[in-house]
């Protein structure tokens, strides 16, 4: 068909210019017979699109060989609409019509044609099994000469609006301006293609590197569009022929621009919310990233739901989705405090240095019992809809193991040294100091500020805080006493939770009794923990609520204890009396517990040998925690909205 | 190295070669170009559709696996969930982001976790148990639903055709 129409146009020319030979005789009349005549002159530009497609179609071979079917259909669909365009932008320049102004047209669309293939070739790049070197030398070459083309006539449709005004240069200029960032954007998009293809490894950035690319180009392009439609309006008409392309880049620029931010969004998630996957859980994983396909060998994630990713592939498609792609779990609306948890409990091992294995093995326990068991039951309350992951390596909060607890202890840590990056969030919040201090230091005697050393004061000063010193003492003693009152309390109490336990029929998961915990108080700080973790599967259900509470109090409670017992004790043997002070706050906090959840009618009867003031003290307390438990329930559901 | 999704095709073509499920076989139409399958599958055991081998293409996109492929018949087929046209019309094949039918939940649409193996078995089952609720052709879902033997019938026909058999 191709070949019939410029065989048959041939004839045409060469019978047109025959023609002219045959009647003329001469050069110069036969060419003026031929362009004052209108048929030869149609011949001879019919001609003249031909060689131009036979030339296009030459340098498609040599450039790109054979194109594919798509390539083509794309090609065709893109060709015609351009060739739309450019009759609709003759109609604003009706004026200039002529031979050269038609002529630089074809110039443009067929340089843009190669654009688009130049494109296509590239994006094909990443999909292509096999490329050789002709691949690369056609590319690159073809690039550099669509790159250098589009300069030159940018360069000269620029230097002929100085020198001459605004004439339809503009629009060539314009046009080039354009075919310039396309030629920018596919020789980058080239360059990260090959880059990735002579490794061996998957570029983990390149899909960043690809967003910005697109972002950028995206709005150079925008801002081009925007600019020329002014111009345009202003010299000449609204430029109708460019709406459809400006549309289209537009909402392309809005894709990247949501494409960064889901992407960084992401990142930030990825970066902040989960831990990376530890080697033990590759391996007890199949160690094969689902998405991908491929192993896992290092920078994986592991989600709240217990499934494991390549950090790539999930950036990617939380781009598009914020669910686990297993279990589809909804990730965004699931608060994860293991961050927030866990510098906290790296500071709990440092405190109990002395007493080391024990209560540094417990404590963060009870951290991770909290943050396993409750996050998702009791923040992530507003979606109880959502189906509760149950991947392997999460256990069912309703019955936390006490070896589980400590296992899962020790690989927390192991998480935490690995992603010593991420900075601890501030936790202590005064608000949390308040419940202790309230108890500890009646608002009679407000203790003094705490002296840096006491070497830095004078004499007389020192005589001047001695004076409070014997009261303060007589008020501690009262409240030691007090505290060993509510001790033996506690340890009624928990002899009856161990009763209960004890009671429950067998295949609730029961921790032996714990010998800790019939052990005398100075074993406190182990036996107040253990008797911490048991207790929930004692309460039927585990109250988000009061399992919480040992995990957000205990620290806290500690430190303000010892605060609170320096000053006093005058540095003197302080040290000596704070840590069962500690410890014994601890134990207030478990009898709190009792008493909030209405187990044991004894607990009342216990609060009530202590003097009426500090039962009056006991209950302000309790519904100071009540409130702020509340508030700490609140607040992760606060912060989510906020990352939302 | 190749794109990711290039790679993870390759994955699944070795792994469909290597471990064939019943009654289904795949692969890239060309080896040059990954990204367009053609599959066979066999029409399940025990239903009108038994002893029919049916062509289909499966056209993957760029970005797979982030982005389901698309699935059509290249015979003529005529059931619930499969347009006059071949396109196969099942959930898994449904991004979560658009849903043409507005019922389907999120949890059957597609995700990265999918594969090709997964969703021939899916077809299968959709050819042994058609959804009668998403029209896709709403005159088979119809005649499914009130007249069984006219549409085992025409099935039977089908099946005669794509083994050649005059009908």
């Amino acid at each position: 068909m191709q070949l019939l129409i410029s065989s048959v146009c041939m004839a045409l020319t060469s019978a047109v210019i025959g023609n002219a030979y045959y009647q003329k005789q001469q050069f110069y009349p036969a060419v003026v017979y031929i362009t004052k005549s209108n048929a030869s002159m149609a011949v001879i530009y019919i001609q003249f699109f031909v060689i131009v497609f036979m030339f296009g179609k030459l340098l498609r071979k040599i450039f790109l060989g054979t194109l594919r079917a798509a390539e083509f259909e794309h090609l065709l669909e893109r060709f015609w609409y351009a060739l739309t365009e450019t009759c609709l932008a003759f109609t604003v320049f009706r004026d200039d019509f002529n031979p050269r102004f038609v002529a630089l047209f074809t110039v443009l669309l067929f340089l843009k044609s190669f654009h688009w293939l130049a494109e296509e070739r590239v994006d094909f790049m990443e999909r292509s099994p096999v490329l050789g070197w002709l691949f690369h030398i056609r590319v690159g070459s073809l690039l550099t000469m669509l790159g250098i083309l589009d300069y030159v006539l940018l360069m000269h449709a620029y230097n002929s609006t100085l020198v001459r005004g605004p004439t339809v240069q503009l629009v060539f200029g314009f046009e080039y301006a354009i075919l310039l960032t396309v030629i920018a954007s596919t020789a980058i998009k080239y360059v990260l293609h090959a880059a990735e293809m002579r490794t061996d490894t998957p570029w983990e950035n390149k899909a960043v590197f690809l967003l910005y690319t697109e972002l950028v180009i995206g709005l150079i392009k925008v801002v081009l569009y925007l600019l020329f439609v002014v111009i345009m309006a202003k010299i000449y008409a609204l430029p109708m022929f460019v709406f459809r392309p400006m549309f289209f880049t537009i909402r392309n620029f809005r894709k990247a621009l949501n494409d960064v931010i889901m992407s960084r969004r992401a990142i930030r998630n990825m970066n902040t919310l989960y831990p990376d996957a530890t080697p033990e859980e590759l391996r007890q994983s199949d160690n094969i990233c689902i998405i991908c396909r491929e192993d896992m060998v290092n920078h994986s994630k592991k989600l709240p739901c217990g499934h494991i990713f390549h950090t790539t592939c999930l950036r990617s498609w939380f781009q598009r989705q914020q669910t686990c792609p297993t279990c589809r779990l909804n990730i965004l609306r699931t608060p994860t405090i293991n961050s927030t948890v866990i510098p906290r409990a790296a500071e709990e091992p440092a405190n109990a240095a002395a007493a080391a294995a024990a209560p540094a093995g417990v404590q963060p326990a009870a951290g991770a019992d909290g943050t396993m068991g409750i996050n998702p039951a009791a923040a992530g309350a507003p979606d109880a809809g959502q189906p509760h992951p149950n991947g392997p390596a999460i256990r069912n909060p309703a019955v936390p193991n006490f070896a589980d607890i400590l296992a899962e202890a020790n690989n927390l840590r192991n998480e935490m040294s690995n992603r010593g990056g991420i900075p601890p969030p501030p936790m202590i919040s005064p608000f949390m100091m308040q419940p202790p201090f309230g108890y500890f230091a009646p608002p009679i005697v407000p203790p003094p500020p705490m002296p840096q050393d006491l070497n830095a004061f004078s004499e007389d000063e020192l005589r001047a805080m001695e004076g409070n010193l014997r009261t303060h003492i007589e008020e501690r003693i009262k409240m030691l006493r007090n505290i060993s009152i509510m001790v033996d309390s506690a340890n009624i109490l928990m002899q009856q939770y161990q009763g209960i336990i004890a009671r429950l029929p067998p295949p609730m998961q029961v921790v032996p009794p714990n010998p800790d915990a019939t052990a005398a108080p100075a074993s406190a700080p182990s036996g107040a923990a253990a008797g911490a973790a048991p207790a929930p599967p004692g309460v039927a259900a585990p109250d988000p609520v009061s399992a919480s509470t040992p995990v957000c109090d205990k620290p806290s409670t500690s430190r303000a204890a010892t605060t609170v017992a320096k000053p006093h004790e005058g540095q003197v043997n302080s040290v000596a009396i704070s840590s069962p002070v500690a410890n014994a706050s601890e134990k207030v906090t478990i009898e709190d517990l009792g008493a909030e959840e209405d187990l044991n009618p004894s607990t009342d009867a216990a609060s009530v040998d202590v003097d009426s003031e500090d039962s009056s003290e006991l209950s302000e307390l309790r519904k100071r925690r009540l409130k702020f438990l509340e508030e700490r329930n609140k607040s992760p559901t606060a912060t989510i909205d906020k990352s939302d | 190295m190749a794109g990711s999704a290039l790679r993870r095709l390759m994955a699944e073509y070795k792994q469909l070669t290597l471990d064939p499920p019943e009654g289904i076989a795949a692969g890239p139409i060309s080896e040059d170009n990954f990204f367009e399958w053609e599959a066979l599958i066999a029409g399940p055991e025990g239903t009108c559709f038994e002893g029919g081998v049916f062509p289909a293409r499966l056209v993957f996109p760029p970005d797979y696996p982030l982005s389901p492929p698309k699935m059509k018949f290249t015979c003529d087929m005529f059931h619930p969930n499969i347009f006059a046209d071949g396109r196969v019309c099942i959930s898994i094949l449904h991004a979560p982001g658009d849903d043409p039918m507005g019922y389907e939940l999120s949890a059957e649409r597609w995700s990265p976790v999918q594969s090709v193996e997964k969703i021939l078995l899916s077809v299968v089952s959709m050819l042994a148990e058609p959804n009668d609720e998403s029209g896709a052709n709403v005159d088979a879902a119809i005649m499914w639903r009130e007249r069984r033997d006219e549409f085992n019938r025409i099935a039977q026909r089908l099946v005669r055709k794509t083994l050649g058999l005059s009908a």
